[in-house]
């Protein structure tokens, strides 16, 4: 019963690691595909939670099931959680603030700019074409 | 079975944190390049979590915290310095 338990943790650990490896990629390529830095936010995001917390929790699973690890394998296991609800409060917050630094400093350039319900002054002429 | 997924993973993340590097390289403005570094310091961190399981090592996994906690801070102080225009201490 406990081998079954263990190997269910083994196998869930493994499958949420296989689904970041697989957001990973889908960031990356996400990060040449699109134009400018408010849908780079996406993607960002996407490495962040899909690509980095689901992946965290999947080898703190991985780590406390597995007898190879010895006593050390809660060394594993707990630093993966910390780092995963750090990594979950920490850089949705972070990718906000920068968002909004870049909206403030005027740095990113959208191409097509319709409207900025904000500071309506970037919805100007010449400011989208550059 | 299993140690083979975890290389899989392994080759998947080293191919995704060179492609983001890449973009962190040639970002047009700071802020692409501040989001591509998030982006890879987040797959860096899973990175040495794998590589801690793969090699039976845990010190390696105590890292993760770290790198999470260093690009917090570059985040807010990036986001500062755009908006004030200096770091303001």
């Amino acid at each position: 019963m406990l081998e079954l338990a263990l190997f269910v943790l083994r196998a869930l650990g493994y499958a949420l690691i296989l689904l970041g490896a697989f957001a990973s990629l889908a960031a990356a390529a996400g990060f040449h595909r699109f134009k400018d830095f408010y849908l780079r936010l996406h993607a960002t995001t996407v490495s962040a939670v899909w690509g980095c917390v689901y992946p965290l929790v999947g080898t703190s699973l991985v780590a406390l099931s597995s007898g190879e690890l010895g006593e050390s394998k809660w060394i594993v296991a707990g630093a993966s959680f910390v780092a995963a609800i750090l990594i979950f409060i920490l850089a949705p917050t972070g990718t906000h603030a920068l968002a909004r630094g870049v909206h403030r400093s005027r740095t990113a350039h959208v191409v097509p700019f319709v409207e900025d319900a904000l500071d309506r002054d970037l919805c100007g002429e010449g400011y989208g074409s550059g | 079975m299993m140690e083979s997924l975890l290389l899989l993973a392994i080759a998947a993340y080293s191919v995704s944190i060179a492609a983001t590097l890449i973009r962190a390289l040639l970002g047009p403005t700071l802020g692409d390049r501040v989001l591509a570094i998030d982006a890879a310091t987040y797959m860096t961190a899973v990175l040495f979590t794998l590589f801690s399981i793969y090699f039976r090592e845990p010190k390696l996994a105590t890292a993760a915290v770290s790198l999470a906690l260093w690009v917090y801070l570059l985040d807010v102080y990036v986001a500062k310095y755009l908006e004030k225009g200096d770091l303001g201490a």
